[in-house]
């Protein structure tokens, strides 16, 4: 528990620094959001795989209650249909199968209906998943675009079967380096089904690679699937810290509840919030409608830089 | 809303208030020159100060020559990138010199995005005596003039003037971290956190790109260039050490573009000493050739490692700079501190090497002896020809006398730049925005 309470508060930091990188004189230092985003990967690995059966709110009836991978695991249906997942080794006892009920159960968390359904964790770390889901999407073709979600979840929406372990290498930010070949099933993603949730997110965090260093006017990123490999290549060169934008976005959306709950939770988190997420004790993952709708107000904010 | 907060910060931000002006002066980079004879310091405020040794003079032999202010000028101002509305700093990240050739000094500095080329040359005479100007400068009336005569040098105060003479610009996306002066003494890298790029000293619209580490997608982005230096004598080798704590040594002769390393130096991690920050920790700060050319010496944040060019697997040598900070590195995450950039010195015979610590404290290993020492740059401790009493941290259990705890470091006073005289035992340290030159001592 204590791992997880530190992940959480390294976790928060670490966005504290994300977002006020942006601010700082002298533009994104891209070293130090590198460095910042390999300990925010690490601190959410350790959070998502500490088995914690206390934190989660009550989940849906039969949601066994230590199992992140599987929580994690449940995104947006629409991501083609990913082949089943070898279990990443971060994955504590997550059985291959237990990902494939997750997959399954995916068509059904593609709006918000069957979001408004689940509580705890599995809510907010889908809605994150989601968010990610968008923000990588402009990030190009890789698989989902943050490294920072565990491997089940990025499996599970995987375009190329390629997935950490092995020896492959992962990017810091985002896919996994297509190294030696595994990716053969390079699925294009099939295009998502009509998502309100995904079409009110649109407007916020991943102020596209273009727009983020700095305070340019955000380019409002266009949620098109079918763009996305090309999207990267096509931004003129420039100081490409869009992704580092992204992840304050995803992560502003997931924990701005968390941390308002907090004690002393970050004066930026408390910027965005807008009505209040359902919590009841500081520390627990909230989730829920609420929290979905604070993604606006707070990715707005990141957004206006 | 926000929008409006947000930019107000950012127009506080690039006015100068007053405490803006105090951050000016940290002292960000200091160097010696081939000789010695000149310090050079850069600022956060962008402006290189210059000092000079005094001769020994006779009479007073005990003196050895100290180090006064010899030129001082802005180098670098602040920018704004209206493309991408970003400011660029006008802190000087770096200051090397070349070699003396003629009677003036050519020193390269650089910020963030932006190379050049200053000479430094002194003016102790003064034409007098011109046919067509009288002695205010205005100009005669040809008319006027009955007799010619031939304009004479008289003697004037001495003026040390600096002038750009080179500006090496819009060849960094990203931060300049170092740059480094070829043997050649005609070329010279810059290398940011994803690119080197080579340029020739004459030619300032062209400069050749020799190493490109950026991947095609950035968000399969897993390390940055952090520091690069060429050999100190093969002009075609150079190194560059990354964020994952390796180090590449690069042969311009294998191809133009330099991505695929000759060698590869990398010490495989403890898995005993795994922490969320083991990544932040191994990441290397700074690079140096021993003047020999036969060691590289690294800075990570918490040790210093000397390594033979002939041995990639591991360093040969290992000294703990301050490993009590192991156990506070979420703190020092917390804080920034984890992020600070230590630079690392040889001294002239390679024999000891420097780096600087936290609380003004800076750490010297002899190779030879392997025995090392803490010493504190202070102005309590530093009076002109007091001796430095060496300094301890003590790491738990009893605190004796003169011992300082761990959790009574100031963490605000870094020593992150320091340097070596090439030949004589002289050191010079900054800390945050005061310079202090220190001398063996003399019987």
């Amino acid at each position: 528990m204590e791992f997880k309470l530190e992940a959480h508060r390294i976790v928060s930091i670490s966005l504290g620094k994300i977002y006020n990188s942006r601010v700082q004189r002298g533009g994104i230092k891209l070293h130090k959001n590198l460095l910042v985003s390999l300990v925010l990967r690490s601190a959410r690995q350790v959070y998502l795989s500490d088995p914690c059966p206390g934190l989660y709110l009550a989940g849906p009836p039969g949601t066994p209650p230590q199992l992140p991978g599987e929580l994690v695991a449940g995104p947006p249906a629409g991501w083609g249909e990913p082949p089943p997942p070898p279990a990443p080794a971060a994955w504590p006892e997550s059985e291959p199968e237990q990902e494939h009920r997750a997959v399954l159960d995916t068509p059904r968390a593609g709006d918000l209906e069957p979001e408004a359904t689940l509580t705890g964790a599995r809510n907010t770390l889908q809605s994150t998943e989601a968010a990610a889901e968008e923000a990588g999407d402009s990030a190009g073709d890789s698989a989902g675009g943050l490294d920072i979600f565990p491997e089940g979840p990025r499996a599970a929406r995987h375009y190329c079967g390629c997935l950490p372990g092995g020896g492959e290498k992962q990017g810091v930010l985002g896919a996994p380096l297509h190294g030696d070949g595994r990716c053969a099933e390079d699925k294009p993603p099939a295009p998502p089904p009509v998502c309100p949730r995904k079409r009110s997110a649109a407007g916020m965090g991943g102020c596209g690679p273009a727009g983020c260093p700095g305070s340019t006017p955000l380019k409002k990123p266009r949620w098109d699937l079918e763009e996305q490999p090309g999207r990267m290549e096509e931004e003129e060169e420039e100081m490409e810290t869009g992704n580092v934008a992204n992840l304050i976005s995803i992560f502003g959306s997931s924990f701005s509840g968390l941390l308002r709950k907090s004690p002393g939770g970050g004066p930026e988190e408390a910027e965005g919030e807008g009505s209040n997420p359902e919590a009841s004790e500081p520390g627990q993952i909230c989730c829920d409608k609420p929290v979905l709708r604070d993604m606006n107000p707070w990715s707005t904010a990141i957004v206006a830089f | 809303m926000e929008e409006d907060i947000d930019t107000r910060k950012i127009n506080n931000s690039f006015l100068r208030d007053h405490s803006y002006a105090t951050e000016a002066d940290i002292i960000s980079t200091v160097e010696f020159n081939h000789t010695g004879e000149l310090l050079a310091t850069g600022d956060k405020g962008g402006r290189v100060v210059i000092f000079q040794r005094e001769q020994e003079s006779k009479n007073q032999v005990h003196r050895r020559g100290e180090y006064n202010v010899y030129s001082t000028f802005q180098s670098h101002e602040p920018e704004f990138d209206y493309l991408k509305s970003l400011e660029i700093e006008e802190k000087i990240n770096k200051i090397r010199w070349l070699p003396q050739q003629n009677a003036a000094y050519f020193l390269l500095s650089t910020n963030d995005k932006t190379v050049k080329l200053w000479k430094v040359s002194e003016r102790d005479k003064r034409p007098e005596g011109y046919n067509l100007k009288d002695e205010e400068g205005r100009l005669r009336d040809p008319a006027t003039i009955t007799t010619l005569r031939v304009p004479v040098l008289r003697p004037m105060d001495l003026m040390v003037e600096a002038t750009p003479r080179r500006v090496f610009a819009n060849a960094h996306t990203y931060h300049i971290n170092s740059i480094s002066v070829n043997s050649d003494y005609e070329t010279y890298m810059s290398a940011d956190d994803l690119r080197i790029n080579l340029w020739n000293f004459e030619i300032t619209n062209q400069s050749f790109n020799i190493v490109d580490i950026k991947p095609a997608n950035m968000e399969e982005l897993t390390e940055v260039i952090t520091a690069a230096e060429f050999h100190p004598h093969h002009c075609n080798t150079f190194v560059y050490s990354s964020s994952k704590g390796t180090i590449r040594l690069c042969d311009m002769r294998a191809s133009a573009l330099c991505d695929r390393h000759t060698k590869f130096f990398e010490e495989p991690e403890d898995p005993s000493n795994r922490s969320f920050f083991s990544e932040i920790i191994s990441s290397i700060s700074d690079v140096k050739f021993s003047h020999s050319g036969r060691y590289i010496m690294t800075r990570d944040y918490l040790t210093v490692k000397v390594w033979d060019l002939n041995m990639e697997s591991r360093p040969i040598e290992t000294y703990q700079v301050h490993d009590y900070l192991r156990s506070k590195l979420c703190s020092l995450y917390e804080n920034d501190c984890i992020f600070d950039k230590f630079e690392c010195v040889w001294n002239g015979s390679d024999s000891v090497i420097m780096t600087g610590s936290y609380n003004n404290f800076f750490r010297m290993f002899d190779r030879n002896t392997k025995r090392d020492v803490t010493l504190e740059a202070s102005r309590e401790n530093s009076k002109p020809r007091a001796i430095l009493k060496p300094r301890k941290v003590c790491v738990g259990g009893k605190r004796r006398k003169d011992e300082i705890s761990v959790d009574s470091l100031d963490f605000s006073k870094k020593i992150l730049h320091t340097a070596w005289h090439p030949s004589e035992n002289i050191i010079a340290v900054a800390a945050t925005n005061n310079l202090y030159i220190f001398q063996d001592k003399v019987n």
